[in-house]
């Protein structure tokens, strides 16, 4: 009793202050850099989840982490390194999408998309293990610091953040299109196979950028959580965008509050804080689920 | 020279030969015109070549042989339980979705478009239901957003993908008498189908299972000899009159 008295006081006693955030200036610059990636998973991840990209999302990612590894070891680029991955994935994986009719989904190549993230992982570790010995790195590499950010993180970061807004409203109309029924969108004259090729590579580009932050396993957390809440609360893709950019900053700022508070990297809190979130409005709506689910109109009309 | 163009046919198809691999085919033989202003129903049993076909209409699928002569760039309707009813989109969004025919689709749309889009969702009828998502419409005012859309678009050539399965019959009627109001205005409509009994409303039916079987009027199109050619043992014929005359209905396989 009295022991567990002491264990909460004590955990409490850890709890930082919110003004750290902003205070420490590590955090800061961490802070900084989760809100722009905010801006980039939220509008990136609204067309992700619209397009059924989600697992393309993540596998981008960790795609990269093998060549993360190679990057560390020899002091190259990682984002370039990253870049190089991720851009050369998503150019498979439009020409495997290619071959499948343009039905609105597609299946962008699902088995093709598991087997590339097998492999990635599987030869991210052996790099990382038995060649390069990169031991501590690897902790880092998949799932991101909040320690090491600097400058150039967030250059890049604001850099995708720019790309993902001008996409958004110079593409916006065309992706809703496409993904709302494919076959129309094309017989309306729309070039899908650029807006598709648009996208994928945006999303390798995003994905790399946020690489320091959150890691390679765990870029999902930030381009698909996010948006996948946001879709359970949007009627419209206009508010599925601005919710999905709210959430993803606020769950970014919390996260990044748990990550300094349990002394884990940004990456698994982030995580976390957002997926806590996605199930919280899945149970909330389900308890709600006789009162605000749409009634269908049924009328003959 | 005036009417010269007044003649020229909405849609030609000659000789056409269509296949996913690149070489062998998996519809072929197909020729056929059609004068605007009128409709022609595509009838076959499922895999028979009317998806195929109509992917081959709008640019999607490339001829393997043949050619395809259009008016434009037509407009084409899925069935509505294959567009995704859970997409956050309105009525009014999925009719907007025609302007972005006009070749400018990375600018916003124009309050003319919007407009336009208004206009074309009050004239299938809709126009209070404008702001209501289009997954929470009934079947049939599906079909009319999509109808909408295609107005906006101002598409000369219309291709419909089933649009009246599973509609009851008030929608259906409704949307029917769309379709004779788009003829009457000049719109060509090509309808997709597996139900013998409906085609016969059309101007023109073409048969296909895998090749053109037959096309004409229906009343010469659909023979009893067309119809066992174009879906085999899948079809069924009824009340074979003296006269010629004959019901027919076909009986679905399903291969699991």
């Amino acid at each position: 009793m009295i022991l567990d008295y002491i264990r909460a006081v004590t955990l409490l006693a850890a709890l930082p202050s919110p003004g750290d955030l902003v205070e420490l200036p590590f955090m800061r610059t961490a802070l900084i850099e989760l809100t722009l990636l905010g801006v980039v998973g939220g509008l990136l991840g609204a067309w992700i989840v619209l397009r059924r990209l989600a697992f393309f999302a993540h596998a981008v990612g960790t795609a990269t982490f093998p060549g993360l590894v190679v990057a560390d070891a020899t002091g190259f680029s990682a984002t370039l390194a990253g870049l190089a991955v991720a851009l050369g994935y998503a150019g498979g994986v439009e020409r495997a999408g290619r071959a499948t009719p343009a039905d609105g989904g597609g299946d962008h190549g699902d088995v093709a998309t598991a087997l590339a993230l097998v492999v990635a992982l599987a030869l991210g570790v052996v790099l990382a293990s038995d060649v390069f010995e990169s031991g501590a790195a690897v902790d880092r590499l998949l799932f991101g610091t909040a320690l090491g950010l600097g400058g150039a993180d967030l250059l890049v970061a604001s850099g995708a953040a720019a790309l993902a807004l001008v996409a958004t409203l110079l593409l916006g109309r065309a992706w809703t299109a496409v993904a709302f029924d494919g076959r129309g969108a094309g017989a309306l004259g729309l070039p899908l196979r650029v807006a598709d090729l648009l996208l994928l590579g945006l999303i390798a580009v995003a994905a790399v950028a946020a690489l320091p932050a959150v890691g390679a396993l765990l870029v999902a957390s930030l381009f698909v959580v996010p948006a996948a809440t946001a879709r359970l609360l949007s009627r419209s893709v206009v508010g599925l965008l601005t919710i999905s950019v709210g959430v993803a900053i606020a769950q970014g700022a919390v996260g990044l509050y748990v990550s300094l508070w349990l002394d884990v990297p940004p990456g698994p809190a982030v995580a976390v804080v957002g997926s806590s979130l996605y199930a919280l409005v899945t149970l909330t709506r389900a308890a709600l689920g006789g009162m605000t689910a749409p009634l269908p109109i049924a009328e003959a009309s | 020279m005036e009417t010269a163009t007044a003649a020229a046919p909405a849609l030609a198809v000659a000789d056409l030969a269509l296949s996913y691999d690149g070489s062998s085919p998996v519809l072929e033989g197909v020729s056929f015109s059609l004068p605007a202003g009128s409709s022609l129903c595509v009838l076959g049993p499922n895999g028979g070549g009317k998806t195929t076909l109509f992917r081959a209409l709008t640019g999607e699928l490339t001829p393997l042989r043949g050619r395809v002569d259009i008016d434009g760039r037509p407009a084409y309707l899925a069935q509505t339980e294959r567009t995704r009813l859970d997409f956050p989109v309105s009525a009014l969004d999925v009719a907007l979705m025609g302007s972005l025919a006009n070749g400018r689709w990375w600018l916003p749309a124009r309050r003319s478009d919007r407009a336009a889009a208004r206009g074309a969702l009050a004239r299938v009828g809709l126009e209070d239901r404008a702001e209501v998502r289009f997954g929470e419409l009934s079947g049939g005012q599906r079909q009319r957003v999509l109808l909408a859309r295609a107005l906006v678009q101002d598409a000369r050539v219309l291709l419909l993908d089933e649009p009246l399965a599973g509609i009851d019959p008030a929608s259906r009627e409704r949307i029917e008498a769309l379709f004779r109001e788009l003829r009457d205005e000049g719109r060509t409509l090509l309808v997709s189908t597996h139900d013998v009994d409906s085609a016969r409303g059309f101007d023109r039916v073409v048969c296909l299972n895998q090749r053109q079987v037959a096309f004409g009027e229906p009343a010469t199109a659909l023979s009893r000899d067309a119809l066992e050619q174009t879906y085999g043992d899948e079809i069924v014929v009824l009340d074979d009159e003296a006269d010629g005359t004959f019901r027919a209905v076909t009986v679905q396989h399903h291969h699991h």
